[in-house]
């Protein structure tokens, strides 16, 4: 994917986002873990879900301002 | 140039909240800690690591040492002496032993139960026990824990307060003298540390609270009907 990863001097704005939200889901999926009394697999299959549909949404909008 | 710059900084904090999360692990990290109620702010395990080795987390023991304004319901009833759980309400001889077992998150600062006068502070025990498995240990003629039991008088009857350690809590503050007036839910002294606290009253009083109750020192009415012994 062109201008993905390195985009006219600064990071891509797809690995750059992608890396953010990681970063950032990780440490709300250790809040939620620590505030609610769900069990762990449970928990971890949501948390999972939401992060494979978060980095969807960041490709999907990468592709279609490529377009 | 500066977007790169404005990136990196971003990156940085991001990478650096991971980093602190994976130090602290598998306690919370100091930047989710506030969105948390201290049982799990502070978990047990944690506290018991700090005990060991003598040092406390600053914000923990302020949490500790916090002493909230009380306000004492209307009535004559009797009030919780401190805060934390029933765990018994037993009779033996012709006094009821009301016992609160007070936790590591609980406010640690007692309040009288009633109006009066302090009789007497008398000081007993010589051992720290652990709160488990020491059932009515604190009745004990030798080795029963260190503790303070207050009597007091009041208009209508007499009841004591026993302020017990445990072998986190190694010390306990009285804030009152023998033949010292004392108001309803006012504060009488401290315990540092888990521990319990044992509201004596005459065994003919009616228990507002059962086994298993939460109770909040100066507000919770446990009992009323005191009579003269």
């Amino acid at each position: 994917m062109n201008g993905f990863f390195w985009n006219c001097g600064h990071l891509g704005w797809g690995i750059f986002a992608l890396a953010v939200f990681t970063g950032l889901w990780w440490l709300l999926s250790d809040l939620v873990w620590r505030l609610s009394s769900v069990r762990i697999g449970r928990l971890a299959v949501a948390m999972l879900i939401g992060w494979l549909v978060g980095v969807g949404l960041i490709l999907l909008r990468f592709y279609l301002g490529n377009r | 140039m500066t977007i790169l710059i404005l990136q990196i900084v971003i990156l940085s904090l991001v990478a650096a909240a991971v980093v602190l999360w994976a130090l602290y692990f598998p306690y919370p990290s100091p930047l989710i800690r506030r969105w948390l109620p201290p049982r799990k702010r502070w978990p047990e395990t944690q506290i018991r690591t700090w005990l060991k080795q003598g040092g406390f987390q600053r914000t923990f023991l302020r949490h500790f040492y916090s002493d909230p304004e009380r306000i004492a319901p209307p009535g004559t009833s009797m009030l919780a002496p401190a805060d934390g759980l029933v765990t018994s309400t037993d009779v033996r001889g012709e006094v009821r032993y009301l016992v609160i077992a007070l936790s590591f998150w609980d406010m640690h600062v007692q309040r009288s139960p009633v109006s009066g006068t302090v009789l007497k502070v008398e000081s007993h025990g010589d051992g720290f026990m652990d709160g488990e498995g020491r059932e009515f240990a604190f009745l004990r003629e030798k080795s029963c824990p260190v503790q303070k039991r207050l009597m007091i008088a009041a208009d209508c009857g007499q009841v004591a307060v026993r302020l017990i350690t445990s072998v986190a809590a190694r010390r306990i503050e009285t804030w009152v003298q023998d033949g010292e007036a004392v108001a309803r839910g006012q504060r009488i002294g401290r315990i540092l540390l888990g521990s319990t606290v044992v509201l004596e009253l005459p065994a003919t009083t009616k228990l507002l609270v059962r086994t298993g109750d939460r109770v909040w020192a100066g507000e919770t009415a446990v009992a009323e009907g005191l009579t003269a012994r």
